[in-house]
């Protein structure tokens, strides 16, 4: 993992307060006219996002409404960031002034880089009126760039800086890195208004997703990773950036290096985890092995590579970033003292055991009698609260530590969250967030499997379940159950199950 | 703790300690003689630091209360003078502190027994006489030296509960204890509580966050305790091991082919190598212990009183022997176990008046897991936590006499990368599965070293090395660096 400041990531959330005399004074220093073509192409996005509840799963939240902005693209395409659209139920357009809306759709979103590309439902309306903005060539450090913020009466603001320089941040998904310029200027805030585009030369060269009040510095995702995911989206089929599947750590310590036998002018990143379904995996990357350089460029003892234009970069961008899925390139790594060159076809990172996050796809869950299932994921573990890491429950949490211990067998960890008393679960209503080992004799792997389990007759009538702590089995009558179904169905619950097919 | 500081109120706190308004004799439910057996103990203690197991530790001190209950025997509670340096004994109306020592102490139920060197002064006082438990809603007067006062101090309160409940001062007990209205306060620890003259139980603990409420060791405890120092030692509570599940459920009762009577409890763990280990497994239904039916929530009637089938053994000493019945596979079967006290399981329960263990190598400090190191380091660490909690349960401590934590890496240029390894469990020492903390010191300092000194952690994203000869030349550089004054307690 990258360490990194966390810097607030909800824009524009906190308010400042000036006097009006000094606000404007400040605004006239910051404020430089705009140019039209920026101008023309922002305008505001509105979304009402709803999502799940983690521990009841067949309820939504209480929605909320998010305003942001957007940059128009050719072809009435709207760039947005993915934390706009995540869990959305509604989507429009507005424009500047606030006078006219389009109803938007989502086209393309990428999570992990949090980009989201939207587009009109229907007749495109004040967008046909509105400039496309292009994509700005890649920028360097130094360069200038204008953020654009809209006030209240339909006015454009752009604030300007200059990049400092360009780091691997994660601005929505916790542990996914993007190249993001990270540029110093001083902010208004205007409305609350999350994502700001940003410009270089009168083209788009950016998304702004957070922003540091206190050291004036903006977090802007590149026009690197917006090409390549525009690039990506152009077909209508959305692939995502391809990920190498491997866990590691530094080899700053020289104890460490001499035990690997690492000469002194090489650096290298010390491989300790392969995933299964990886492309280093497939490649015949191997634990121990210590990474050198992808793609003829070396990686140092922190992770870092020396980018030709932008300096040092931390390596995960040599991947994810700068390369497609199925590409091949090149990796070096040392095993046992001795260089190998590997050639690595590229792929999208595979299932994880534990979902990182549970947008654009509604919690998969199943209820059976009152005992209700859900996999584990990342997402329910947080639910906990904000000491989730140590207050959640130890043996959900192994898993999260563990995974390659649960992985066999397993797609997906099913997990007896909790039991709603019926006449079914009698006895067993203290029962919750159990591991399901297996259901009828059969190992579970996943939600589809445990429903097929539960869609046979058991031999005596009763449904057998067995989990990973006391009392490790329990019965389940299945006429009992079934009647139960009923009456929940009965009682207004919309569904039992919500269950995804795997092909 | 609440402060009263309306003057009104601490006038009449004041008063009874001038004297002469309160004379012992106008209370009728408690005569002179019985405040007299009450002494105060004052005790020094020295507190072993386990951040720095070779240091000397803290130096403190605090006062309690004990009473006579035999020919030079005081009891009072463990916590009052566990870790003891000195305990010195004052008697009601004297200045003269008597110099005493503990002959026994039982952690698990927090109570200790006194004598002085000299008895002579005491030889004249009363033994204070044991009754037995109180009816709810009577009266009792707690005698003691609490706070606020040097004098005797008696507080009268009603006894508004009876309570199988935790004793704090180990951390891992639970016993019966009496709940009463009377506030005990610091001090008040280890002194008699009477009704009509006769003990009834001994003052140890109350609440932080609710005013009124002591709690104090009631005689089936106490009794228990002086029986089981009879024979010179003490033995510590025994337990039978095994874990069980109600059975409520008509389902769970079809499938084990019960009838629905509301009998029998689902025994689903029995702790490897305690007693029932190969008697009882996992899916038996208890039907009956020493002949008492036990119901499908694992409860028992004993004359009436209902009962969790655990406080049948809560009675019982080390030796003692308890019968089952229980079903295996529709199988009635009878088994006979003879109960021994589980010494792995107090690694959940706070030491007192121990050195704690350690070995420093080159830097890195190794402790044995035990509830007091958890208690001072507060591990976040999810392997280490996992073994810590699944450590009886799952019977690891079959094969780890210790999991043996990396607590701290001492400051140095071997050691400069290696602060982030610190909390973790130690699982191999060049290749070798580390059991014990001897073992993994042995493996240290052995001679003929390999190359390089590999240690692997639980959960660690890489192995610890240190080329070994540099390992043998930073170790007595950091001790004198860091003033580590030995390098190991392996006992």
């Amino acid at each position: 993992m990258k360490p990194n400041s966390t810097k607030h990531t909800l824009f524009f959330l906190m308010k400042l307060h000036f006097l009006p005399a000094f606000a404007l004074t400040f605004l006239t220093v910051l404020s430089i006219p705009v140019s039209a073509e920026i101008e023309d192409s922002v305008l505001r996005v509105n979304s009402t996002l709803q999502g799940y509840s983690p521990s009841q799963p067949w309820e939504k939240t209480s929605p909320r409404k998010l305003r942001g902005l957007g940059a128009l693209l050719s072809g009435n395409r709207v760039l947005t960031t993915a934390q706009m659209v995540a869990d959305q139920i509604y989507l429009e357009f507005e424009s500047a002034d606030s006078t006219q809306s389009v109803p938007a759709k989502v086209i393309a979103v990428d999570y992990d880089a949090n980009l989201a590309l939207l587009a009109p439902i229907g007749e495109s309306g004040f967008l046909s009126k509105m400039k496309p903005a292009e994509v700005s060539p890649p920028s360097k450090p130094g360069d200038s760039v204008d953020i654009v913020q809209l006030e209240d009466n339909g006015s454009s603001q752009t604030t300007s800086g200059s990049i400092r320089s360009l780091e691997l941040l994660s601005t929505f998904i916790s542990g996914r890195y993007f190249l993001c310029y990270e540029v110093k200027a001083s902010m208004q805030t205007e409305g609350n208004s999350f994502t700001l585009p940003a410009y270089r030369d009168g083209k788009l060269c950016g998304l702004l997703s957070s922003y540091s009040s206190k050291d004036q510095i903006c977090d802007i995702l590149s026009s690197d990773i917006i090409s390549a995911f525009l690039k990506d989206a152009e077909d209508g089929e959305y692939q995502g950036f391809p990920s190498m599947g491997v866990g590691f750590t530094t080899t700053e310590d020289p104890n460490f290096r001499k035990w690997l036998q690492i000469p002194a002018d090489q650096g290298g990143l010390y491989i300790n985890r392969v995933l299964p379904t990886s492309s280093a995996n497939a490649a015949g990357v191997k634990k121990g092995d210590v990474l050198l350089s992808i793609g003829g460029h070396p990686i140092d003892r922190k992770g870092y590579f020396q980018h030709p234009d932008y300096g040092p970069l931390y390596w995960t961008h040599l991947v994810k970033g700068s390369r497609k899925v199925g590409e091949n390139v090149e990796v070096e790594v040392l095993r046992e003292g001795k260089i190998k060159n590997l050639d690595l076809l590229l792929r999208k990172s595979g299932e994880r055991l534990l979902a990182s996050h549970l947008y654009g796809q509604a919690p998969p869950f199943l209820i059976k009698g009152g005992l209700v299932f859900q996999e584990l994921s990342l997402p329910y573990l947080k639910a906990f609260g904000k000491d989730w890491a140590t207050r959640a429950p130890m043996n959900l949490l192994d898993i999260l530590s563990n995974p390659e211990d649960f992985e066999e067998g397993r797609r997906r960890v099913v997990v007896l969250t909790r039991v709603i008393p019926t006449q079914a679960t009698i006895g067993y209503e203290r029962m919750s967030n159990q591991v399901v080992e297996s259901v009828n004799g059969q190992p579970v792997r996943g939600l589809p499997e445990l429903e097929n389990a539960l869609a046979q007759t058991p031999e005596n009538g009763l449904h057998e379940i067995e989990t990973d702590d006391i009392p490790y089995r329990i019965y389940l009558d299945q006429t009992l159950a079934e009647s139960v179904d009923q009456q929940f169905k009965a009682s207004g619950l919309p569904s039992l199950s919500r269950i995804y097919s795997v092909e | 703790m609440r402060f009263f500081l309306s003057p009104a109120l601490l006038v009449i706190l004041i008063l009874p300690s001038l004297g002469q308004f309160l004379d012992p004799a106008a209370a009728p439910a408690a005569p002179v003689t019985v405040y007299d057996s009450v002494v105060r103990i004052e005790v020094s203690t020295q507190t072993p630091d386990y951040r720095t197991p070779w240091n000397s530790g803290r130096f403190s001190g605090g006062i309690g209360t004990g009473f006579l209950i035999g020919q030079n025997r005081f009891l009072t509670n463990a916590h009052v003078v566990s870790d003891a340096r000195r305990v010195l004994i004052t008697k009601r109306g004297s200045s003269q502190k008597h110099p005493a020592r503990v002959i026994h102490i039982a952690h698990d139920c927090d109570l200790a027994l006194l004598e002085v060197e000299q008895f002579a002064p005491f030889s004249q006082l009363p033994h204070l006489e044991f009754g037995g438990m109180p009816k709810l809603e009577s009266e009792v007067s707690a005698i003691g030296y609490p706070v606020g006062g040097d004098r005797l101090s008696v507080t009268r309160g009603v006894v508004s509960r009876i309570d199988f409940r935790p004793y704090s001062h180990s951390r891992a007990d639970s016993h019966l204890v009496i709940q009463i209205d009377a506030a005990i306060n610091p001090g008040n620890s280890g002194g008699p509580v009477v009704q009509d003259g006769k003990v009834m139980g001994v003052a140890f603990q109350g609440l932080t966050q609710a005013d009124n409420t002591g709690y104090i060791i009631p005689m089936p405890v106490v009794g228990r305790f002086l029986k089981d120092v009879e024979d010179g030692e003490y033995d510590h509570y025994v337990d039978i091991g095994v874990s069980t599940f109600p059975l409520f459920n008509p389902a769970m009762r079809k499938a084990y082919q019960l009838e629905a009577d509301g009998k029998g409890v689902l025994v689903t763990r029995v702790v490897p190598e305690s007693q029932c280990d190969g008697v009882l497994e996992r899916g038996d239904i208890l039907l009956s212990i020493d002949g008492h039916e036990i119901d499908s929530a694992g409860n028992i009637n004993v004359g009436g009183e209902f009962l969790d089938m655990n406080e049948v053994v809560e009675r019982k000493f080390a030796g003692d022997g308890v019968a089952f019945t229980f079903l295996r596979t529709g199988e009635k079967k009878d088994a006979k176990v003879t109960l021994k006290a589980s010494e792995a399981s107090r690694i959940y329960a706070m030491k007192y008046g121990v050195t704690p263990r350690f070995s420093v190598y080159s830097g890195l400090v190794f402790q044995p897991l035990d509830f007091n190191l958890f208690a001072t380091y507060k591990f976040e660490n999810r392997n280490l936590r996992k073994l810590y909690d699944e450590y009886i349960a799952e019977g690891i401590f079959e094969k780890r006499k210790d999991i043996v934590v990396l607590t701290r890496v001492e400051s140095d240029q071997l050691t400069s990368h290696m602060s982030g390894f610190a909390g973790m469990v130690v699982e191999k020492v060049n290749d070798a599965e580390i059991v014990s903390l001897r073992q993994l010191h042995d493996i240290l300092h052995q001679k003929n070293a390999p190359e390089f000194l590999k240690i692997e952690f639980a959960g660690g994203s890489r192995p610890l090395v240190i080329p070994s000869a540099d390992a043998a030349k930073a170790h007595p550089r950091i001790m004198a660096q860091v003033g580590i004054s030995r390098e190991a307690q392996l006992d």
